[in-house]
């Protein structure tokens, strides 16, 4: 068979103003460059823009964004409570029967509107994820194993075991994982039966950035941390707080914390002053924090990528990961471009070497910069996402 | 074969090998004490149930909980921000504050006892589950010889 010429992505949100999600960013990015390489693209999505709320925030409708077809369809009414009470259970590890199961995928994010799309219209291939959300479960049936491809982003938790997740892995055609960690974790939990598919991942494209110019803009001279994305338990960043406030404590150092994206920040009153939260801010403005920033400091244990560790290197800064996200972790040995902690311990350590360090500090970031120049330039990805295509 | 892209090094800075350096200055200074510190042990609060598989972590944690496991009654500074009359103010504050603590302080005693207890029983239970898994891992290889030794 021929390169499929019609492709359709199924993404739970437009990744565009005000949503910071990941995966959106990745499938836009990857439905840019095939519509670009000549394939007929159509980016399917619901008319919701907080992935909290998941309410439908723009009228339904097609739209010309970005050089992308988009047709916006809205989110099905659902029981927002009962999934929230069965969400909840599940990220706190419990168990749930098979009809609570149920209930879960029946009360998530769904668009029954946008599946009845993609059943009567002629695709050669629909592109979706991430995992764990009833739309893309819904895309993986409606769609069929031939033609469906799924960007899983994977992580190892509680909701990467329910049992409609290996189910819906298993019917899946083939995957477009990010890292080979990624992959290995869907072997290990759903059998190579679940885990069909090829590591693509994500072409970055270089950037300038004017360092001076964030610090001038808002007024900071100390050295900083930098977090971009959803503050949230999950992402891990009521820890970042947490080892700031103590690493200011018991150094004496001044270090600040600066964050961009959404959500609440949970910060002792007594480091309020020294954390400037900058909300969601444009490609450019992030880019700038980042080149200003002593590291990325990445908190998550659940990545199947980080962009945003790319984005940083590409800025030509080091990163701060967990030793316990093996996906973070796995980039940062690969590339040099960054330090992995497992307590606040090694943290207070390794900040110390970035402050005291300078050149350290550059070093690691610029070994990261030729890492991701070298190694996800969109050409080579481009390649990987052709074959993952046929 | 994408193993590869994550097998690529970049030359210059070898960052595992600091993270082992960092890693042994660690050691060395918790080995000191550098690390028993209330401060530590509230900034792991929400590093725990990540931390669970890993031994030393434990060790390391339940030391710093030890130190931060008894509210001292004593340790509060009396300040006061306004300018005028700020001695009166402070003398007020104490003054009421040597109340409170002379009616509280039963609560709190309690309240440290409770706490002394609930470290100590963590530490038992830790201490009994690495007996327990170094008994299992004997067991083990004791099966394993015995297998080995199988035609």
């Amino acid at each position: 068979m021929g390169a499929p010429s019609r492709i359709a992505f199924v993404c739970p949100r437009w990744p565009g103003e005000g949503a910071v999600g990941g995966a959106e960013t990745l499938l836009k990015a990857l439905a840019r460059r095939a519509a670009a390489g000549g394939a007929e693209v159509t980016f399917l999505t619901t008319c919701a823009a907080s992935h909290h709320t998941w309410e439908n925030a723009r009228p339904a409708g097609d739209a010309e964004l970005e050089g992308l077809h988009v047709k916006f369809f809205p989110v099905s009414p659902r029981d927002a409570g009962r999934f929230a009470a069965l969400n909840g259970r599940i990220g706190r590890g419990g168990r749930l029967s098979p009809d609570e199961e149920k209930a879960w995928w029946a009360n998530g994010v769904r668009s029954d509107e946008l599946v009845e799309h993609l059943k009567q219209a002629d695709y050669d291939r629909v592109v979706t994820g991430p995992y764990l959300l009833s739309l893309t479960r819904d895309a993986v049936f409606a769609a069929g194993r031939d033609r469906i491809r799924m960007v899983p982003c994977l992580h190892d938790e509680p909701f990467a075991r329910l049992a409609g997740v290996a189910e819906m892995f298993r019917a899946c055609g083939k995957c477009l994982f990010n890292a080979e960690g990624e992959r290995q974790l869907a072997q290990r939990l759903f059998g190579a039966d679940g885990a069909r598919g090829d590591v693509v991942g994500m072409g970055m494209d270089d950037f300038a950035c004017d360092a001076a110019g964030f610090r001038a803009r808002h007024g900071i001279d100390a050295p900083f941390l930098l977090y971009c994305g959803r503050r949230e338990p999950l992402k891990g960043t009521p820890l970042i707080c947490d080892y700031l406030a103590a690493f200011r404590s018991r150094t004496g150092r001044d270090l600040r914390m600066v964050f961009t994206g959404t959500g609440e920040i949970e910060c002792p009153a007594k480091i309020r002053p020294f954390v400037t939260d900058l909300g969601f801010v444009d490609e450019k403005e992030k880019h700038d924090a980042m080149a200003a920033s002593l590291a990325f400091f990445h908190p998550s244990r659940l990545e199947s990528f980080g962009i945003v560790l790319f984005e940083s290197w590409l800025a030509g800064r080091p990163c701060l990961v967990r030793d316990q996200s093996p996906v973070l972790k796995a980039q940062c040995r690969a590339s040099n471009g960054g330090l992995w902690f497992r307590h606040y311990a090694d943290f207070e350590e390794e900040v110390l070497l970035l402050l005291d360090k300078p050149d350290v500090a550059d070093a690691l970031g610029a070994a990261g910069r030729t890492f991701v120049l070298r190694e996800y330039a969109w050409e080579a990805i481009d390649r990987k996402f052709r074959a993952a295509m046929l | 074969m994408e193993d590869a892209i994550l097998s690529v090094s970049t030359p210059g800075v070898d960052a595992a090998a600091l993270v082992a350096s960092i890693r042994e200055s660690v050691a060395k200074k918790a080995a000191a004490g550098a690390y028993d510190d209330a401060r530590v042990a509230v900034a792991e609060r929400t590093n725990l149930l990540a931390l669970q598989g890993d031994g030393d972590f434990m060790e390391f944690f339940l030391h710093s909980l030890r130190q931060s496991v008894f509210v001292d009654i004593g340790d509060i500074e009396i300040q006061e921000k306004r300018r005028f009359f700020t001695g009166f103010f402070v003398k007020l504050k104490k003054g009421i504050w040597a109340l409170l603590r002379f009616y509280t302080y039963r609560l709190w005693s309690q309240q440290n006892q409770t706490n002394g207890i609930l470290v100590t029983a963590l530490e038992g239970l830790w201490e009994k589950s690495k007996a327990r898994e170094a008994e299992l891992v004997k067991r083990i290889e004791a099966l394993e010889k015995r297998l080995d030794g199988r035609p």
